[in-house]
């Protein structure tokens, strides 16, 4: 760069860059390390002071039946909130991948979850899925005689509460899988057709290769956005039916440090939390963009 | 698949996926003991009956949310636009090696949970007096949310010529009025992106109002939703309405700039 900047640096910096970088500081970053800092005590502001305990905490955290149950859920969670959109939303998008009204309209029908808030869809979905609610109606109307507890039952609720998470989001997928599709150039199809391909062999060999950006997207984001679940968690279920079946560590974390008031161990929890989904990520990330590159 | 199959398809599909969708709107429109009777049928005649209970609660609950979620949406995505807007010029402009890292730091910022840092943050508004309060609620939002106002800003403001700017600057243009008159005007498809995204998302957001607002002061609308469920389980018409009215915002907003969402939903998954 020999070019002269065409602002002093440090002006620059301080009037263009440091507003935000000072309040993502503050809010963001300072409280990371605040959270790091507690996650070495035993603070608790109802019964203060807080004491050094090293790594106690995070020692017992991986003994804690609650918290490895809480791993486990969300894991459970994660898979198929990752999968599961992925999967539908490619199959919804390739069927709506036309022109015309009725494709641009039913294209909204999937995307309007996405712009609900995740409290009004998981309240729509607990009357929806209430023991007498009418889903069980309409099961019982067809001749089940005992429909599921879909969300009472202790070994069922998780699914349940995956499902509306996956609904909700399919639409992301789709509209991200359509973008993608609309991408793939139709002489690359028409060629792959006259070399004799059938539809199937010219979606593998073709159309799939070139979604690998929008795998990557929806592969991401997804990600994140299950590895955070609360919202749908503590409308639902309120991390039950029984103890912790559907609790998910981002649930537990404000549970044991809010209500709890178990601040230096809820920080561990967090910590524990940010190095799972930062790892995760940078994996996931790492692994699909290669995929993206070998074309 | 043949021409004729392709269209049934899509339509039986997406009635299957919609069925909730239409459970809340023909039921927003029924009295309350219609809900419980017979939650599938068409409301005939329709009601207001529960949007008028919602909106002339003598508790103001309604009103009172919407004016919060209202003001914490709009000062949140002007900051946020501003701000990250500038921020982003400042990393696209400055080939440093700093300002690689800053830009890594802050896309960091667009993973992490929120739960990591709400703990800390409530200490933090609480010391400076702002919990519980809408500028602390705001800041809160600014923070959180500026790596991918930057993310976006910054990607467009490389393909801004730089030229542009310094032949400005040579005709006599202040630093300021380069960026706000020559190269913001340019940005307008970022300053979209951005409105759109972060005002659904502020507007839904759940977690952070419910943390930092508490529960004595105001409430946002998702809040009021989620508190008005426990208090009044029976009455599910009110219910009903208030999501409505609760998405109704959204929605509108939405449907208006519907192309506009889209693209910079995609904008990343087509360009890779």
């Amino acid at each position: 760069m020999g070019r002269k900047p065409i602002l002093p640096r440090v002006w620059h910096f301080a009037s263009f860059g440091a507003p935000g970088v000072v309040i993502y500081l503050c809010f963001v970053m300072a409280p990371i390390l605040i959270s790091f800092g507690y996650s070495l005590t035993n603070h608790n502001p109802f019964s203060p002071p807080a004491e050094f305990v090293g790594l106690e905490n995070y020692r017992l955290l991986f003994q804690d039946e609650q918290f490895l149950t809480a791993l486990r859920v969300t894991t459970i969670l994660t898979v198929i909130v990752v999968v599961v959109p992925n999967v539908l939303g490619l199959g919804v998008a390739v069927l709506l991948d036309r022109k015309g009204w009725l494709y641009n309209a039913l294209r909204s029908v999937f995307f309007t979850p996405v712009i609900l808030s995740s409290v009004v869809v998981s309240i729509i979905w607990t009357k929806l899925l209430d023991d007498r609610g009418p889903v069980n109606d309409a099961l019982r109307a067809l001749g089940v005689e005992h429909p599921p507890g879909w969300l009472s039952d202790p070994d069922l609720a998780l699914y349940s509460v995956a499902s509306i998470v996956c609904w909700q989001m399919l639409g992301f997928c789709v509209v991200v899988y359509l973008a993608g599709l609309q991408g793939v150039p139709a002489e690359l199809l028409e060629a792959a057709e006259i070399d004799g391909a059938g539809p199937v062999r010219r979606f593998r060999a073709v159309t799939w290769p070139l979604l690998a950006p929008s795998l990557t997207i929806n592969t991401v984001v997804l990600l994140i956005s299950a590895f955070k679940t609360y919202d749908y968690v503590k409308v639902v279920t309120n991390g039950g039916p029984g103890s912790g079946t559907t609790a998910t560590i981002a649930f537990d974390v404000l549970a044991t440090g809010l209500d709890a008031n178990h601040v230096g161990y809820a920080s561990a929890m967090a910590m524990v939390m940010l190095v799972i989904v930062a790892t995760l990520t940078t994996i996931v990330l790492r692994f699909l963009r290669r995929r993206e590159v070998d074309l | 698949m043949t021409a004729k199959i392709r269209p049934v398809a899509a339509i039986l599909v997406s009635a299957l996926f919609a069925v909730p969708l239409y459970y809340v709107l023909v039921n927003v429109f029924k009295p309350g003991d219609q809900i419980a009777r017979t939650p599938a049928s068409v409301p005939l005649p329709p009601t207001p009956a529960n949007i008028h209970a919602v909106l002339t609660r003598p508790d103001g609950l309604f009103w009172v949310s919407l004016a919060n979620s209202v003001l914490v949406t709009l000062l949140s995505i002007l900051v946020l636009t501003v701000l990250s807007a500038m921020l982003g010029h400042y990393l696209a402009r400055s080939a440093k090696r700093w300002t690689r890292v800053l830009a890594l730091i802050l896309l960091a910022g667009l993973m992490i949970p929120p739960q990591v840092i709400l703990i800390p943050v409530t200490e933090v508004l609480r010391l400076t007096g702002l919990l519980a309060t809408i500028q602390g609620l705001v800041l809160f939002n600014v923070g959180y949310y500026v790596p991918f106002g930057v993310f976006v800003f910054t990607g467009f403001i490389r393909g801004v010529p730089v030229e542009l700017e310094e032949a400005a600057r040579l005709d006599g243009a202040s630093r300021a009025q380069v960026f706000w008159r020559i190269v913001f005007p340019l940005l307008r498809p970022a300053t979209a992106s951005v409105l759109i995204f972060l005002g659904v998302w502020i507007w839904n957001d759940f977690i952070d109002p419910l943390i930092i607002l508490g529960p004595s002061q105001g409430t946002t609308v998702t809040t009021g939703i989620y508190r008005s469920i426990g208090q009044y389980q029976a009455d599910l018409g009110s219910v009903f309405a208030l999501m409505f009215l609760a998405t109704l915002p959204v929605l509108i907003f939405y449907l208006a700039l519907q192309k506009q969402f889209v693209k910079g939903l995609t904008g990343g998954a087509t360009k890779g």
